[in-house]
Parts: C-alpha cells; sequence; structure tokens
C-alpha cells in the first residue's frame, strides 16, 4: 500500500514546463531549484521559439520571463514558495 | 593554476541556521555585499547567519561587470556566485528566506537583537548588519502596471531577447545602468530610444564611448528632457505617450520600454529598529558602517554614500562586520 501510494504520487506529479530565455537569471534560479528537488520540467526557450512564445503568452498574457506551467497552473517569476506549493516539496 | 573540484564535492559546512542559537551576526541581504560581508564574518570567527530570499542581489541582473578588481569582465551572476562560494568557504550558516523585521529583544540578562523571518523563524544575534540593497524604482504613469511583462520590464537581460528583430524598444533613464540597459538592447532590436528627461546622459566614460558608437551606427537615439506620461496598448503595450513631441508626434509606437531611472532603498527593516536614514532613506553610516543604534551596521546600495558599486559595497561590509567583531569582543570583555 505504502509503496503503490508512493507510486501514484511520482505518477501524478504535476507537469512541469518552464518558458525561459538564455540569459534570465531568475529562469537559471528555477532550473536550480528543479535540479536540487529532483523535479523534471522541460524547457522551452522563447528566445528563439516563436511557437513556444505565442504558447507562454496564449497561456499567461505575459512577453517576461520565466513563465512556468505547473500541471496547468500558471507562476509568474521565480516564486519559490508557490512552486514548493504546487509541487507538494517541504 | 585553480585546485581541481571533485564532481558532486560535499559541502564543507552543513550552513543550517539553528534557532536555539545566539549569533554574533546576522546579514540581513544575500547581495555580494552580504556574501563578503559573511565570508568575513566567518573569516574573523563570528557565528554569522546570512538571510536573504534573492541570492545575487540586483547585480545579477547586470550582464557586464566590468569594474571589479581582479575581473576583467564576467556577468553580476558570475561575480555573485564567486562571492557565494567564497563565503561558503567558512563555517557560516546561511538562509533562504526573507527577514520581515528585527526588534532588540533580551537574551537571558543580554541584550540583543531578534530577527523574524517570512517563514515564521527567530534568531537571536548580538548584531545586525543590513545589506539589503536596493528596488528598482517605478516610473509611476498610468499603464505602467497594467503591461508590466507586456512590454514594459524592468531586466533588459532577462527579457531583451523576446525583442529580438523589433523595430523599436525604449529604454527610459540617463545613468550608466540605463545606457548599459540600451547597449545591450541594439543586440536584440532594431533600433533603441533612450529616454531622458535630462539634457545630458551620464554614463561611466567607457558607456558614454560606446553609446556614442552606437548612435554613430543608427542603432541608438536620444530623446532629450523628454518624459514618458502614458503606456498604451491592447493585450500588449504598443504605445508611449511622451511630454513633448517627437517628430510632431506624442504617441511614439513602440515594442517595448524598460525601465531604469534608480532605486529605491530598501531601509524599512533599519527604520523600524529606531535606525536612522537620510532624506532619500538611505541608512545613515559613519565610515566604519557603524548606525545610530550601537549593535547594527549596513553597507552597500542601503547606505548614504554617493558612489554605490560591487566593489566600494564588498569593502563597507568587511568595514562594517570588522565592527561588529569588536563590538562583540568588547561586550564578551565588559560580561567576564
Amino acid at each position: 500500500m505504502t509503496a503503490k501510494s508512493s507510486e501514484m504520487k511520482s505518477t501524478h506529479a504535476p507537469s512541469v514546463k518552464m518558458y525561459s530565455t538564455p540569459s534570465c537569471v531568475y529562469c537559471n534560479m528555477a532550473k536550480s531549484f528543479f535540479k536540487r528537488n529532483n523535479v523534471k520540467f522541460e524547457e522551452a526557450d522563447v528566445a528563439s521559439d516563436l511557437k513556444a512564445r505565442e504558447e507562454m503568452f496564449r497561456k499567461s498574457g505575459q512577453m517576461g520571463v520565466p513563465v512556468i506551467d505547473v500541471g496547468g497552473k500558471i507562476v509568474i517569476g521565480f516564486d519559490e514558495r508557490t512552486l514548493r506549493t504546487l509541487l507538494h516539496l517541504k | 593554476m585553480e585546485p581541481k573540484k571533485e564532481k558532486h564535492e560535499k559541502p564543507k559546512y552543513d550552513y543550517k541556521a539553528d534557532e536555539k542559537l545566539l549569533y554574533d551576526t546576522v546579514i540581513v541581504g544575500t547581495g555580494v555585499v552580504g556574501w563578503a560581508t559573511a565570508m568575513y564574518g566567518g573569516r574573523l570567527g563570528l557565528k554569522t547567519l546570512i538571510i536573504g530570499d534573492i541570492f545575487g542581489g540586483t547585480i545579477i541582473l547586470t550582464h557586464l561587470v566590468e569594474n571589479y578588481p581582479g575581473f576583467v569582465r564576467l556577468t553580476g551572476q558570475e561575480l555573485s556566485d564567486k562571492l557565494e562560494e567564497h563565503a561558503r568557504d567558512y563555517d557560516i550558516d546561511i538562509l533562504s528566506d526573507r527577514v520581515e523585521r528585527v526588534e532588540k529583544s533580551k537574551r537571558g540578562h543580554e541584550e540583543c537583537f531578534l530577527a523574524h523571518t517570512l517563514d515564521g523563524k527567530k534568531f537571536f544575534t548580538r548584531t545586525v548588519i543590513f545589506a539589503t540593497g536596493t528596488k528598482f524604482k517605478k516610473l509611476g504613469v498610468p499603464g505602467e502596471k497594467e503591461f508590466e511583462n507586456k512590454g514594459v520590464h524592468y531586466c533588459a537581460l532577462c527579457d531583451g531577447p523576446l525583442y529580438k528583430g523589433k523595430e523599436r524598444v525604449g529604454v527610459v533613464g540617463g545613468s550608466d545602468s540605463a545606457a548599459k540597459e540600451a547597449l545591450l538592447l541594439t543586440e536584440y532590436a532594431k533600433k533603441v530610444y533612450l529616454i531622458y528627461r535630462g539634457e545630458k546622459i551620464r554614463p561611466e566614460p567607457i558607456n558614454e564611448k560606446r553609446v556614442e558608437a552606437k548612435i554613430k551606427e543608427g542603432k541608438i537615439e536620444i530623446l532629450y528632457k523628454t518624459n514618458v506620461t502614458e503606456i498604451k496598448g491592447d493585450k500588449l503595450m504598443t504605445s508611449v505617450i511622451l511630454d513633448r513631441p517627437y517628430k510632431g508626434n506624442k504617441e511614439f509606437k513602440m515594442d517595448a520600454i524598460f525601465i531604469d531611472i534608480g532605486h529605491i532603498p530598501l531601509s524599512e527593516l533599519a527604520i523600524q529598529v529606531g535606525v536612522k536614514v537620510n532624506e532619500k532613506k538611505e541608512i545613515t553610516v559613519d565610515r566604519k558602517g557603524r548606525t545610530n543604534v550601537p549593535g547594527i551596521f549596513a553597507a552597500g546600495d542601503v547606505v548614504d554614500t554617493e558612489f554605490k558599486q560591487a566593489i566600494t559595497g564588498v569593502g563597507e561590509g568587511v568595514a562594517a562586520v570588522y565592527q561588529a567583531y569588536k563590538y562583540v569582543k568588547e561586550k564578551e570583555h565588559q560580561s567576564a
């Protein structure tokens, strides 16, 4: 039961997609945060990927980075506390 | 030659903040000044805690630092990382959190301070060093808030690449920092308009020459004695309204505008605990970094110095922590 719950928890971890630019320092902070906490994430470089830029704008109405999509919930900027809550991290 | 580092090298210390301790010093702020101050606190053998929520502070938004001795050029992030790494070479405690309040307190019979954090933690300390820095000044015009991150930005390094190939972006300001933002943006936008209320922008001479070269190339144009009075748009900003016409029109179509009109010192915490500030709300310190409150010191962009650079700030931080050391030792001597 415990093992199964743990498996379910990892299966149901929200997907994370970060829209960033290569020189964005707050994006780098977010990346370090994800790596430190073993959070898998997908990254889209909106400086070069116009489709991703449009997607970011459609989802968030923002033209500033980072924008982070955590299981459909949009986080603007690197907001560690909100990310911890959404990712169920201590 | 740099010593080889093992991959996944274990941290030298655990750096964990301990609410049970009475710290010798709590440094508020994790910018370059905070890290340098913490490094020297550790070096002096002070039980040191550094608390901050943005590791690196405002300098991490600077793409090119060329005035820090020992490094010809590096990014603000790289400089901050180096200072943090240096601080971590000493047995100090580090907390990623935000100090919300500092008050005078007592631990047993000893007078001290109590620092409260956003996460509800409390730390007793004999001394406090404010290295809280500054925050960006906003323009305060209609449309600024509405179009923030929708064309209105405060960090060219972060958001400049989104305007690659765009026709026009603006920078508001006339300082060295504004000139550097404009220079960086010329790498992305076809033309950058520097909008300044004064008669002559005032970058450092080296950056002035760079701006002049970009003006000759047609990549930068400066609009002097001009203020932005409104930012307009729909889903994204589309234009700014100027207080004097540019080529016969006060409305100026623009893809984005980057605001760089100075900074506001983050001195509220210090004021709450009785520290004196000047008319700009900068903390008043003497040459040794001492404030009017015994046991409280300050350094860096938040204090009332004229020339605010990483190099001057880290020096101030080190001077302040030495005074904190002397203060702690004197107290120990008195109670012995």
